[in-house]
């Protein structure tokens, strides 16, 4: 791995939701670049395409147009999307923390799986616990089911299951928005505590500009030109 | 992007070339060979050497294979030659006009009598909002109207107006008198449909919160009712042609009732008879029907809309509020009704003739005997095995087809259209005239018609699922998509597609039945409860029961359907979307697209 290279670099990177005659740009041409160890938010208002940035770094959505790396290398493109022994490279918090699991599985069912398909690694017991140590995440909630976690918990063990994987970067879409003041405030604490302990990059999706203020770097998108509508 | 609608389209041209091609090459396709039977008929002392054979071949121009024998019927068409009959030898086209026009004749008729009872079905929705009470959804009235059947309905009408009372005239068109009764079973029930239709868009527009602020403004109830009719209206035309479809396949079975020379009896009659060119020239006339009054929807459309709408543009009203009660006990009685009749008849014998011919009911027999002296209560409940189970796999085939269709997206969008427009009598009668009448054959004319619904339903539902945010997520965790789809999307996809599957079991049966009534499904002695009713109908003067029974599932049949489908499906997919996230729908913009101007 070459640590000159950036972990994440778009260029000039659109989306277009849609089709036919109904498709839209939801993303105007962006280009960033995230450095390991550095944590960028990225801001604008609502329809800017934050959310579908967020997605395309995490190999969820394809690109319309443009260049994906990671760590250098093609990560996705209009048709491909990232290759499976690369998938651990990228992971991510969501902004609704349940959707990082399957409602009907424990919590460690769902980390254990998703460890052995990535990693390949036949024991990840040891892996999980230190994840979760990592995450504040108490050891005795990986028992349980997603809906049976408070906001802040569920937030913690999504965290902690894109930890166990060991990526180098973390997309967090808005992860704290459906969180009260205080728990917000711890969430953010921790990401940002873990950037600086761990040297896992961070892109950040934030409404909150006191978040944002924290990160090494801000990165403001601007609505297209045909979403304005939607965005008023 | 553009691909997808690039396939929409393709999809649909190639299944237009793909039905004209079907068309043209009917006689070839039903490959039951005709030169060989036609020559022993005609020609009984000719060997049957393949010269010959070749010969009778080319006179009735199906030498080549499907593609020539096609060309040359369509070049056919455009010189105005439909050929010869298989059967009689003569020229097609004159009879064939004149079915035409006796059909268009009693469809003018039937729209009148529709028009009328829809009418009467929107007067009480329209009259509260003049008077701004709050709506109810459409009332037992309606639903009585659309329950039945039009082959239902005629027999009704034939056996109690024509046979018992002597009012009318049981059968023939030799003027108006004879055209009372036809025009009724025909305009009855897509009037209740057409009045039901428009009057929940009512009902539901009426809610709508533009209504309140004209209201509020001041403006005169005349003024309100006629922007929430235009507005109803608008929302209701697109399923005019459904209105329609309904006359044009109803009508077949109203004209075989009332004995109508009109281009329904004319095909039911070349498919019997399995003339094809006949049948072909009768569907072609059907199609053309088909196509016009699509057209005057289309211009109907215009007219409300002022102009061209993409689909989707405009939101469908809220549901009319209503409670499922009334629904829930119809649906609940209607089917206790059926299990109870299940339950004593299963036991007892159908095929023995043990009876007195035409046996009245009695306490041994409690549904009398039919013609033949069997027992009407075994028959009619072994005729529920017969009907329901090849409708059970009828629903359950067509929705593995929906999913399977749903996940090819955009290239099932042709076939989809071309089978919403279909008539299942129609397909029917087109499967029976290829295959011979059958169950088998019966059953795949009504999956041709039962899959569209379907897979629009499981499109919708296939979307639901890929966009569940955890099943978005999947692929973070290392799930591949193959696996995405067998253990995650599809499971949260088939319940509510099995649901609306048995939602229209009922329906389903009604329309094999339908076909077992013209004969172009289960064949005697089989019990099946269109076949009993035909059978029972001959004898209609002098043993009423013989119809009472099988009519009486029917109606049961009929009553659950109507009651099952105006059960509200329950939303239990939207409660899993949570709150907190931005994903659901944007609905706000709505109300400012809803307003008519």
């Amino acid at each position: 791995m070459n640590a000159s290279h950036a972990v994440l670099e778009l260029t000039g990177v659109t989306a277009v939701h849609g089709e036919g005659k109904r498709a839209r740009t939801v993303l105007s041409p962006t280009s960033l670049a995230v450095m390991p160890g550095e944590s960028v938010a990225v801001v604008g208002r609502s329809g800017a395409g934050k959310s579908t940035l967020a997605d395309i770094a995490l190999g969820l959505r394809h690109p319309a147009s443009g260049t994906v790396l990671v760590q250098g290398t093609e990560w996705c493109t209009a048709s491909r999307r990232p290759r499976p022994d690369r998938r651990h490279l990228v992971q991510g918090v969501p902004q609704d923390p349940a959707a990082a699991f399957v409602p009907r599985r424990t919590l460690r069912r769902s980390i254990e799986q998703a460890v052995r398909r990535l990693t390949g690694e036949a024991n990840p017991a040891e892996r999980i616990r230190r994840a979760a140590e990592l995450a504040s995440l108490d050891p005795a909630l990986l028992d349980r089911r997603p809906g049976e976690l408070s906001g802040g918990q569920a937030q913690r063990a999504a965290l902690a299951r894109a930890l166990a994987v060991k990526p180098v970067l973390l997309v967090a879409d808005e992860p704290s928005s459906a969180l009260d003041a205080a728990t917000a405030a711890a969430v953010s604490a921790s990401l940002l505590s873990l950037v600086q302990d761990t040297g896992i990059a961070l892109l950040l999706v934030t409404h909150d500009p006191a978040f944002a203020a924290r990160c090494t770097r801000t990165v403001t998108l601007t609505a297209p030109a045909d979403a304005s509508g939607l965005a008023a | 992007m553009l691909r997808s609608s690039g396939l929409g389209l393709l999809s649909r041209v190639v299944s237009g070339l793909a039905l004209l091609f079907v068309a043209g090459a009917l006689p070839w396709l039903s490959q039951r060979d005709p030169a060989a039977s036609i020559l022993r008929a005609r020609y009984a002392e000719l060997e049957p050497t393949p010269e010959a054979l070749d010969a009778i071949r080319a006179q009735l121009g199906l030498e080549g294979g499907p593609l020539p024998t096609a060309l040359r019927w369509w070049a056919g068409v455009f010189r105005g030659d439909l050929g010869n009959s298989w059967v009689s030898g003569g020229p097609i086209g004159p009879g064939v006009w004149a079915a035409l026009g006796v059909s268009a004749t009693l469809t003018v008729f039937a729209v009148v009598v529709a028009l009328m009872v829809a009418s009467a079905l929107v007067v009480p929705a329209a009259r509260r909002v003049l008077r701004g009470a709050p709506q109810r959804g459409s009332g037992p009235v309606g639903v009585a109207l659309t329950a039945l059947p039009e082959f239902l309905l005629a027999s009704a009408l034939l056996v109690v107006v024509a046979v018992q009372l002597r009012w009318l005239p049981p059968y023939g068109w030799s003027g108006l008198h004879t055209a009372v009764l036809p025009s009724l079973a025909l305009g009855i029930p897509a009037g209740g449909l057409l009045g039901r239709l428009v009057a929940d868009a009512v009902a539901g527009v009426a809610d709508e919160r533009w209504v309140e602020v004209w209201r509020l403004a001041g403006a005169r109830p005349s003024v309100i009712l006629a922007g929430v009719l235009r507005r109803a209206a608008a929302t209701v035309v697109d399923q005019l042609g459904l209105v329609f479809i309904g006359l044009l396949g109803g009508a077949v079975a109203v004209e075989q009732v009332f004995a109508i020379p009109g281009l329904g009896r004319y095909l039911l009659g070349a498919a019997n008879a399995q003339d094809l060119p006949a049948l072909q020239a009768g569907v072609l006339l059907m199609a053309l029907a088909a196509v016009v009054l699509g057209l005057l929807t289309g211009v109907a459309r215009r007219a409300l809309l002022g102009g061209p709408l993409a689909a989707g543009t405009l939101p469908a009203p809220p549901e009319p509020r209503g409670d499922d009660r009334a629904a829930r006990w119809t649906a609940g009685t209607a089917l206790a009704a059926l299990l109870l009749l299940l339950a004593v008849g299963l036991p007892r014998d159908p095929y023995s003739i043990v009876h007195p011919r035409l046996a009245p009911p009695s306490g041994d027999l409690p549904f009398g005997a039919d013609a033949s002296g069997r027992d009407l209560l075994a028959r009619v409940a072994h005729g529920t095995l017969g009907t329901l189970l090849p409708s059970l796999g009828i629903v359950l085939l067509g929705i593995v087809t929906a999913l399977l269709l749903a996940a090819l997206g955009e290239l099932s969008r042709g076939p989809a259209e071309i089978a919403n427009a279909t008539p299942p009598i129609l397909a029917g009668v087109i499967i029976a005239a290829l295959l011979g009448p059958s169950v088998g054959g019966a059953a795949l004319a009504v999956l041709w018609v039962t899959w569209p619904p379907l897979t629009t339903h499981a499109a919708a539902l296939l979307d639901e699922a890929r966009a569940m945010p955890h099943i978005r997520w999947l692929p973070l965790a290392g799930v591949p998509p193959l696996e995405i789809w067998f253990r995650h999307v599809l499971p949260a996809t088939l319940p509510p597609l099995l649901r609306h599957g048995m939602l229209r079991l009922p329906g389903v049966a009604l329309a094999l039945a339908a076909l077992g009534f013209l004969g172009l499904g289960a064949q005697p002695p089989l019990p099946e409860w269109g076949l009993l009713l035909s059978e029972g109908i001959d004898y209609v003067e002098r043993a009423p029961w013989t119809t009472l029974a099988p009519a009486t599932a029917l109606v049961l049949t009929s009553v659950l359907a109507v009651a099952l489908a105006g059960l509200r499906p329950r939303q239990r997919a939207r409660r899993q979307v949570g709150p907190g996230t931005k994903r659901s729908a944007p609905a706000g913009s709505a109300h400012q697209a809803t307003q008519p101007s």
